[in-house]
């Protein structure tokens, strides 16, 4: 039935109509008003780059993450850095010799300030390296430089560093971005890590929007850097961020998320850089219930279908693992990378040798606030359920899992993490107390941990090898973690972008060093 | 009239109070530990417990739960809502940045909204037949589809394909008006479509049932023009429900475009509400919601005082 409508005319229609389509008008005039590829103005030498994080205020030392240290990349240099191809090289030392086992004689290059005009001496060298190495700085890197015991300044330019014993991964963490030779008034908590040496510098900040660098005239390797800024924008959503590449808002993307990785690579003009980075596994609660039994530690590594896994998590943008991540090192080929594959029946029969032939209860902690954690434990409860261990999923949001991680509040967990070197002696740290919320808790090995530490401290390839292959032999029945996979890490940028490098396996997220050799070709 | 001002002020201060309590006890209950947070940022590696204990005493979280909340309460009554955890940005500064782009760009989507959804939801009423069933299947879908997948197709189409307006982003409008304006074309329609339905319905019903009064029929026996009873009469009473609609819905708009802000990477305050929560920056969640609540409350004392302009009854 058609209702009736009183009032109705059709010449009230007209204004509005003209009042709709004036609105329409400008709305159409705006966007012809567009520079037609929707992008930013930008001059030739300005990388613009969408960042997925906010870097947090920068407190000197302490490792607070991919995007903040990406930051320390570019406007930070330690006496050793990385080149195009992930090598270590000198970076404000312009040569250092090794006099015996455990002295290093560093020589810096000649006229070196910082980026507000200060200079920077041996001194600042000593001051800096000293403040990294003392655990109450909050730093991360006692690992390497733990063993400092002597730093002496020979002269405005030359600094000697004697270590208490051999260490061969001390020159990569010299080459870790979080220690960098800052300013003596940048040694504390509380004064922002703003001031480096390195090739970039902070022009201008607006907190939520981005940051304008600049280029550090006073960089030592300052004539080869072509780049004269970079304007950094936040794109903390993962399709935003690939939206902003795709339609040439910016120039280049870090941390490409796997669902995006098909469309930006298949993208004309856009080259998707892929590596193996960080690597997930399973970690346990050790001090009490099944998961303190090695036997049950074991059938839960052999219980693992990495490759589902995997293509649940990662779309398969990764490789699965079925030991630990060693460096690409020809001395160490072969070593620790096999040490359980997935075979349920095994799993089983380690369950039943340990008293569970009918299987147990357990939760296992993921977080929902990483889908690629959450789908990691969502393969791996299936897989734990098929050999007869009822998992309950616990996906606190992020805050949350770290809290019940450092807390030991679950009987396993998924997680996912990177060295901070890629020399074996990362692995200490899951193995020796303290308990974080990303290691197995309650969990140590001393064997094991010795075992780390003789290869650490080896000077030749035959003992270190040695030291590496008794250590895996233990980690493979002690399981102090289980692996799942590696994933992969993308950087994505434009074909204008020519020179940088996505530096393969944990120094994905160090890449930031090769904006160096960066340039445009608009 | 005054009284009546003074009545509404007073019950909205009340509440403001109440939510800075609720809040306040809200985040503190909820487990996450923002020092921990702070020194665990993804991947790598764990902090050191000194690192965790000495960056929760710079932040004043040792302190007794009571301790804290009278620091907090006696800072917001004093205009002092802190810093951020994770930038040390003064809090105030933060809002004062980002509460002027999210009030842009709600602004622009109810003058979108109302300017498309009272002249189309009233022309509806007038023409009806086709008009009238396109515009109800019309406002129907605009009211159930998602902000983020209408938001996401405006990309597809006007960035990705054509490639006419940008996918996201901010420029300041003293910097670059014109960017400044593109960027917020698609946000503002996105946001847009789903309040102009509804207002567009509201306004559609509102007049229906004006028409049918016995006064509409008197006023055109007594020689009136059908337009001038529909501009004069039928409209003007047909505005207090949609007023009504339009009031709450600018309220909601403050808080929910979040989706819209996260789709478009649009650094406005809900955004950073979210990212706050995320990151357990206290003083910054605190900061926000106590914002949103005063400007929630203004905005509905500001619909009653409408209210009671367009409507004396009201006021009694």
């Amino acid at each position: 039935m058609r209702t009736t409508h009183p009032l109705r005319t059709r010449s009230a229609a007209r204004p509005r109509l003209a009042a709709v389509t004036a609105v329409a008008v400008a709305a159409m005039t705006l966007t012809a008003c567009s520079s037609g590829d929707g992008g930013s103005s930008a001059s030739e030498e300005s990388l613009r780059f969408g960042l997925s994080a906010e870097p947090v205020a920068l407190t000197t030392g302490v490792w607070q993450g991919s995007a903040t240290n990406f930051m320390l990349t570019l406007i930070h240099r330690g006496l050793m850095t990385l080149d195009d191809q992930g090598d270590l090289v000198p970076g404000l030392a312009e040569s250092y010799e090794m006099t015996d086992d455990t002295t290093y004689v560093f020589t810096l290059h000649e006229g070196l300030t910082f980026s507000d005009g200060s200079p920077l001496t041996a001194e600042n060298v000593k001051s800096s390296l000293e403040y990294y190495a003392n655990p109450d700085s909050g730093s991360t890197l006692i690992g390497g430089l733990g063993d400092i015991s002597d730093i002496t300044v020979d002269s405005d330019t030359q600094v000697t560093i004697t270590l208490e014993a051999p260490n061969n991964a001390f020159l990569e963490y010299l080459a870790v971005p979080t220690a960098a030779i800052v300013p003596e008034a940048s040694l504390n908590a509380e004064t922002p890590n703003e001031v480096g040496a390195g090739p970039f510098m902070i022009e201008d900040a607006q907190a939520g929007v981005g940051m304008t660098l600049t280029k550090f005239d006073g960089f030592y390797d300052a004539d080869d850097v072509a780049l004269e800024e970079i304007d950094l924008s936040y794109y903390a959503d993962g399709d935003a961020r690939a939206n902003a590449l795709v339609s040439g808002d910016v120039d280049m993307i870090d941390y490409v998320t796997w669902e995006n990785f098909d469309r930006v690579g298949s993208t004309d003009g856009i080259t998707l850089d892929a590596t193996p980075g960080p690597f997930q596994y399973v970690q346990f609660n050790t001090t009490e219930g099944p998961f303190a039994d090695p036997l049950v530690r074991e059938a839960v590594a052999y219980a693992i279908n990495r490759d589902n896994a995997l293509t649940a998590a990662f779309q398969s943008n990764g490789e699965p693992l079925e030991g630990v991540v060693m460096p690409d090192d020809e001395a160490l080929e072969g070593v620790g990378d096999e040490l359980w594959s997935y075979d349920p029946d095994r799993a089983e029969e380690l369950l039943a040798e340990a008293g569970y032939p009918d299987g147990f209860e357990a939760t296992l902690l993921a977080t929902s606030q990483y889908t690629f954690l959450q789908d990691t434990a969502l393969s791996v409860q299936q897989d734990l359920q098929a050999v007869g261990i009822d998992i309950t999923l616990d996906a606190p949001d992020w805050s949350g899992r770290l809290e019940k991680g450092a807390a030991g509040d679950y009987d396993l967990a998924v997680s996912g993490d990177v060295g901070i070197v890629t020399n074996p002696s990362y692995l200490l740290g899951f193995v020796t107390p303290p308990d974080n919320f990303n290691r197995s808790f309650g969990y140590e090995n001393e064997e094991i941990a010795a075992a780390l530490t003789e290869g650490l401290r080896a000077t030749d390839d035959d003992s270190r090898r040695a030291a590496y292959e008794e250590a895996f032999d233990l980690f493979a029945t002690d399981v102090p973690f289980a692996s799942i996979d590696t994933r992969d890490q993308a950087w994505a940028y434009s074909d204008d972008v020519e020179g940088f490098t996505n530096l393969t396996g944990f120094h994905t997220f160090f890449s930031g060093y090769t904006l160096v050799n960066t340039s445009l070709n608009r | 009239m005054f009284s009546y001002v003074l009545r509404r002020i007073g019950v909205g201060l009340g509440l403001v109070l109440l939510v800075l309590t609720l809040i306040f006890l809200a985040l503190h209950l909820v487990p996450g530990d923002p020092a921990m947070l702070l020194l665990s940022q993804g991947d790598g590696a764990s902090a050191t417990p000194e690192a965790v204990a000495r960056v929760r005493t710079q932040l004043g979280l040792d302190q007794p739960l009571l301790t804290q909340y009278w620091h907090f309460l006696s800072g917001a009554l004093t205009g002092d809502l802190g810093e951020s955890f994770r930038n040390r940005q003064p809090v105030s500064e933060a809002i004062g940045e980002r509460l002027p782009r999210t009030l842009e760009l709600v602004g622009l989507a109810t003058l979108v909204a109302v300017v498309v959804g009272v002249p189309w939801g009233a022309l509806a009423a007038r023409a009806g037949g086709w008009f009238d069933s396109v515009t109800s299947v019309l406002t129907s879908i605009g009211i159930a589809l998602p902000v983020f997948v209408f938001g996401s197709i405006l990309i597809l189409v006007f960035s990705l394909k054509l490639g006419a307006l940008p996918a996201g982003g901010f420029a300041e409008w003293g910097e670059d008006p014109n960017r400044h304006a593109q960027i917020l074309v698609l946000p503002a329609i996105a946001l847009a479509v789903g309040f102009a339905s509804t207002i567009a319905r509201m306004t559609r019903s509102a007049v229906l049932e004006m028409l049918h009064q016995d006064w509409v029929r008197t006023a055109r026996s007594m020689g009136l023009s059908r337009r001038a009873v529909f501009r004069r009469y039928v409209l003007r009473n047909s505005l207090n429900p949609v007023v009504t609609t339009v009031g709450i819905g600018v309220g909601t708009l403050l808080g929910s475009t979040v989706l819209v802000e996260r789709v478009f990477n649009y650094p406005g305050l809900s955004s950073l509400l979210v990212e706050a929560v995320t990151a357990r920056d206290y003083p910054v969640v605190q900061g926000i919601v106590i914002t949103i609540a005063v400007l929630f409350v203004s905005i509905n004392i500001i619909v009653d005082v409408l209210y009671g302009v367009l409507d004396p009854r009201v006021r009694r």
